[in-house]
């Protein structure tokens, strides 16, 4: 009986839910064309896509705001971020990452450290500005193709344009959204962040297919029955992955930045994903599937 | 209990991978494959289901202590010193060390501290006997043998710089160069960190989405401090008499250099020297321009004939590269002031047995070869980018992936658990998950591929989704169903796996290219992943599920 309720809940309100994922679509489009118009790009860079050098010095002694103090004042864009020990809490070192090239950078903090920096003690990552523009280009080159080819491998496969056209949109809202979050927080990209977006098309497309499949090749039970088969299938599949992320997140948290961006991007777009698979997709399905069966 | 198609197939990539993943000697990995393919062998055959799982654990079992004990003892010697006195006894990179003096050699840290414990004093020869599996060497020496060593490593799995720490330069020539230009370029980097004797580098050209062409230097360990100055070096060739620069690397005073031609280029002669071992004579001719043996003639006219065999010049002509002596030549008699075009440049080059001594001579004709012809490098290099990383950041690294990946399957399967309630269909997930896992090291192994932080990144990725394409297949199994047999379930979900994979690595292939390939690691251990995925390790879940389900 209680199902019976839910289903009949389903049937009233799968449209109007919608208005949820919509809502938060176009929110995010607004806030990155305003973000672009103030910024002049959709992210914020950081130092791998724009130039510039990251110095990690495994030194767990140094007095961080002191050291921030006195550095700024020859490295104005200065940031610095302290490197902990994940079982004790304890500093083992810090990283800084600046505009300026290595061998500036290096000789300014060996000054405020007071010794030499060797492959030992620190670990240095210095790119050129042109290069770093030229990967960042490519990269967002790279996650259009990929993107038009998932697209591509999606209408070969279901034949059909209104689910497949929902499956894209799907995954097109969620980097959106998640780019948008990332914004939010404050997050500069680096090219590894990129990669993550890359990441994310793959894992967003995975329970769209699976719901698209279930609803469509499937003949048996109601449709909402079907979605919802579907449904306890993909959230146990989300969720594994939020739970596997989640750890991973956690150990590395201070020690890589670019797993660490990996990690996070992924967090936030299988938390859209979930919206976006089980309010716009299902509901923009069944309304499909529906209005074929009139 | 037999096994299906498909669970072979798995078992038998679990088992390749790992023999790919494990450094052993030949003879152990055989035993070590017959022992697990035993283990099959008695699942699929016996009886009863008690006895087949007794036998293949017992033969498991059986072949994890061949694993333990095939990893050798002992501590590997990466290089030795060219002058050194072990060097000239015969030791070489690649031995494995297990004595010093009588004490047992286990780690590198063993070879330290026996190390330290001798000492010399000014002038104090001692006596240091050097046992490797192969041989005993005995060294007279005054100071600490140069010889570097490292631990043996327990497999072959290679990681990347940014887990081992090294160095890596991204170098742009400043002007645009086509392939034939960056083979040049390469040649003669890598000539040129033998001349300054880095050997663990690896040079590579690669080429990004928008066609730009750069030359990826990689040097494994320890950085030296003037590598930025070593790759963006422009690599000056000369060869002099006295003081006096003869003839530069390149067209401008070389017209032409033969090679690869056996009438005017090759080893000659080879013999045995007085010490026991050999040498061989290379001998090649180059053609020097006009102006350049003019030059030649004109440095050559007063130079005396040496006073012991008369039939040289008592100058020889030496070769620099940049400004260091690489090689000198001596210059017959009937040459002393003559314009001539037509020089004959010879060397020689000397090891234990014949036919390391043709070798050496071979390989150092190719380098003088290489220098003549391509000559210093006509445009400049510009480091775009360059990253050392230090080796200390990769242990901790190491460690936390490993403590993630650990964390991270305990909850996966705490969470399937729960959701299923099958303890066997849940093992056999995780099971299936791990078999992903062991395929992807064994494949990377394989193929030589260096596992860097985006290569880890796609191995969790696969088994990220893995995971997922076997809950598609669990829960398609689970289903009550009135008209579909468990077989069309199946084949729904292997209908969804198949979708996705698709969609996932057509939508990896640009990263093959963008970003100079930097990322490249991310696409590869992907796409390996997925692959074995769909075409073995999941179709072989299924086949379990569906057993288990029966």
């Amino acid at each position: 009986m209680e199902e019976q309720n839910s289903k009949n809940w389903y049937d009233k309100s799968h449209k109007i839910m919608l208005i949820i994922p919509l809502v938060l679509f176009l929110f995010s489009i607004i806030y990155l064309y305003n973000f672009n118009e103030k910024n002049g790009d959709i992210i914020h860079k950081d130092v791998s896509l724009t130039g510039g050098t990251t110095i990690a010095v495994f030194d767990g002694s140094v007095d961080i705001d002191k050291l921030t103090k006195t550095l700024k004042e020859q490295l104005p864009d200065l940031n610095i971020r302290v490197i902990s020990d994940i079982l004790t809490g304890k500093q083992k070192g810090f990283f800084i990452t600046t505009k300026e090239d290595a061998n500036k950078t290096k000789s300014a903090l060996e000054k405020d450290l007071g010794y030499a920096l060797t492959t030992e003690n620190s670990s240095v990552e210095f790119s050129s500005s042109t290069l770093s523009a030229g990967f960042y280009q490519q990269l967002k080159y790279a996650i259009l193709l990929s993107f038009i080819f998932m697209a591509l491998v999606v209408f070969v496969i279901f034949r059909t344009p209104a689910p497949s056209g929902a499956v894209i949109l799907c995954a097109l809202a969620d980097i959106i959204m998640t780019i948008a979050t990332v914004n939010l927080i404050g997050m500069h990209l680096s090219s590894a962040g990129i990669i993550a977006f890359l990441m994310l098309i793959g894992y967003s497309v995975d329970t769209d297919i699976l719901l698209t499949t279930r609803l469509i090749k499937k003949h048996e039970g109601s449709i909402n029955h079907r979605v919802f088969d579907a449904f306890k299938t993909g959230i146990t599949m989300t969720l594994t992955s939020i739970a596997a992320v989640s750890v991973s997140l956690i150990a590395i948290y201070s020690l890589s930045e670019t797993l660490r961006q990996i990690f996070t991007i992924l967090l936030i777009g299988l938390g859209f994903d979930i919206i976006n698979t089980w309010i716009t997709n299902a509901s923009l399905l069944k309304w499909y599937m529906e209005a074929k069966n009139k | 209990m037999k096994l299906t198609f498909r669970m072979w197939l798995l078992g038998i990539a679990i088992i390749l991978s790992l023999l790919m993943i494990i450094n052993s000697t030949p003879y152990l990995k055989l035993l070590i494959m017959l022992l697990l393919l035993g283990s099959m062998f008695s699942i699929h055959y016996s009886t009863s289901r008690k006895k087949a799982l007794f036998l293949s654990i017992l033969m498991i079992i059986a072949a994890g202590v061949v694993i333990a004990y095939s990893f050798q003892s002992g501590a590997l010697i990466k290089s030795v010193g060219k002058d050194s006195a072990a060097f000239s006894e015969g030791l070489r990179a690649g031995e494995i060390l297990t004595f010093v003096n009588e004490h047992p050699i286990k780690s590198k840290e063993d070879y330290a501290q026996v190390m330290s414990g001798i000492t010399f004093a000014e002038n104090e020869i001692k006596k240091i006997t050097i046992k490797t599996e192969k041989n005993e060497y005995i060294l007279f020496a005054n100071e600490t043998p140069d010889i570097i060593v490292d631990n043996i490593h327990k497999t072959r799995i290679q990681t990347g710089l940014d887990l081992r720490g090294g160095a890596r330069a991204l170098v742009q020539p400043d002007i645009t160069i086509d392939d034939t230009g960056m083979a040049d370029l390469i040649q003669i980097s890598r000539n040129r960190f033998n001349v300054y004797g880095l050997s663990d580098v690896q040079i590579n050209a690669v080429k990004d989405l928008s066609g730009n062409r750069f030359m990826l230097v990689e040097v494994a360990g320890a950085t030296p401090n003037d590598l930025e100055e070593l790759i963006s070096k422009q690599g000056k060739f000369e060869a002099k008499v006295g003081n006096v620069s003869v003839f530069e690397g390149g067209k401008k005073d070389i017209s032409s250099v033969c090679r690869n031609d056996a009438s005017c280029s090759g080893i000659y002669s080879c013999s045995a020297n007085q010490e026991g071992g050999f040498f061989c004579n290379f001998r090649f001719t180059i053609y020097l321009t006009e102006e350049a043996a003019k030059r030649h003639a004109e440095v050559t006219k007063d130079i005396p004939a040496d006073d012991t065999t008369g039939r040289y010049l008592r100058d020889k002509l030496y070769l620099y590269v940049d400004d260091n002596e690489v090689d000198s030549l001596l210059i017959s008699l009937d040459l002393k002031g003559q314009v001539t075009t037509q020089i004959s440049i010879q060397g020689s080059g000397s090891g234990k047995t014949n036919e390391d001594a043709f070798n050496a001579a071979k390989a150092s004709m190719n380098k003088l070869q290489t220098i003549l012809i391509t000559g210093s490098l006509p445009y400049k290099l510009s480091i775009v980018k360059l990253d050392t990383i230090s080796p200390s950041l990769g242990k901790d690294f190491t460690f936390l992936i490993l403590l993630a990946g650990g964390i991270a399957i305990v909850l996966v399967s705490i969470i399937i658990f729960f959701k299923y309630r099958k303890v066997k269909a849940s093992l056999a997930l995780l099971l299936t998950s791990f078999s992903e896992l062991i395929i992807i090291l064994g494949v990377a192994s394989f193929i030589r591929w260096n596992l860097d932080l985006p290569s880890i990144a796609g191995i969790l990725a696969t088994i990220g989704t893995g995971v997922d394409s076997q809950i598609v297949i669990l829960d398609e199994a689970e289903k009550k169903s009135s008209t579909m047999s468990l077989k069309d379930k199946i084949k729904i979900a292997i209908f969804i796996i198949i979708t996705a994979y698709a969609t996932n690595v057509v939508s990896l292939i640009p990263l093959y290219w963008a970003g100079a390939g930097l990322f490249k690691g991310f696409a590869i251990t992907t796409i390996i992943g997925v692959t074995a995925g769909v075409f073995i390790s999941r179709p072989a879940f299924a086949d379990i599920i569906k057993r288990l389900q029966e």
